[in-house]
């Protein structure tokens, strides 16, 4: 009986007092991993069919883009175009637009300029706070 | 000799001590709720070089309602991890449109080098599928010198 009767000193019950720093760990470790989607970029939106409506000539600034990132501003009917940086549309849209609150920018890309020198030309319209942009591309 | 506390000395039964006990218990709570409510992408992404811009935006819509269409620099279309022909866009576009409800999102991720007509021929394409909503995938640009006027 001796031997039997021996007390057990180890305790057959799983500790839980570390369970809380279990817990934290493996929440913070899935906070830490969380890869959290990148959905962002330039809104635009495009015209519904139907809805193509004749703007007069003098309500367009005409903002070209040529494959080679300069880009050409010709205003409504004129004929002269000046050549700009995609930069300075900004500053050309907000002198413009002083002049003309119902002015439309009217973006005509070439067919081989590379697509970021239009979205420079987004961003700096954007930026200058235009909405109302209209996206098209040269007949080339 | 004053009494302390002005003599209202008096035993307090509630424990100072903040119980610990549950602590286990908010946390598994907090780790089932970030486990549960985390979405994991079923679509990989391309290798793409993407365009900056200062104006960029948050797209505010659920993620069901985003759909993303890739446009690599040789002018390959990718739709859901599938390199889709340039004409069969918009058959992928028009259910999605009218499933969403007409509030499906377009995030266009177009490679910085790609030449526009392809952009522009995707663009018709979203169109022909009756979707209106474009949104151009671009990089937040920080620049540093920014001349305002």
């Amino acid at each position: 009986m001796a031997i039997l009767n021996k007390k057990q000193k180890v305790s057959d019950e799983i500790p839980s007092a570390s369970m809380a720093d279990i817990a934290f760990l493996l929440l913070i470790f899935f906070l830490v991993t969380t890869v959290f989607p990148k959905d962002r970029g330039l809104p635009i939106v495009l015209p519904e069919d139907q809805q193509e409506i004749e703007i007069p000539q003098k309500n367009i600034l005409h903002i070209l883009i040529n494959p080679d990132g300069t880009v050409g501003v010709r205003r409504g009917d004129s004929q002269d175009e000046a050549i700009y940086s995609p930069r300075d549309i900004e500053g050309v849209w907000r002198l413009e637009v002083a002049q003309n609150p119902n002015l439309i920018a009217g973006v005509r890309t070439h067919p081989e300029a590379a697509h970021r020198y239009m979205i420079q030309v987004l961003d700096a319209l954007q930026t200058a706070g235009s909405d109302r942009i209209s996206l098209q591309m040269q007949d080339g | 000799m004053a009494l302390k506390g002005g003599g209202f000395e008096r035993k307090s039964k509630a424990s100072d001590q903040i119980p610990s006990s549950s602590l286990a218990d908010i946390a598994f709570l907090l780790l089932i709720f970030f486990m549960v409510t985390t979405v994991f992408r079923t679509e990989q992404d391309r290798q793409i070089e993407w365009p900056e811009a200062v104006a960029t935006q948050q797209i505010d819509e659920k993620r069901d309602n985003i759909m993303y269409i890739w446009v690599e620099r040789n002018g390959d279309v990718w739709i859901n991890d599938r390199l889709v022909p340039m004409e069969n866009v918009s058959d992928l576009v028009a259910p999605r449109w009218v499933e969403s409800g007409r509030r499906l999102r377009i995030s266009l991720r177009a490679d910085a080098q790609v030449p526009y007509r392809f952009v522009d021929a995707v663009q018709q394409e979203i169109r022909e599928a009756g979707a209106i909503y474009v949104v151009f995938a671009t990089d937040l640009e920080r620049r540093m010198m920014r001349e305002r006027r």
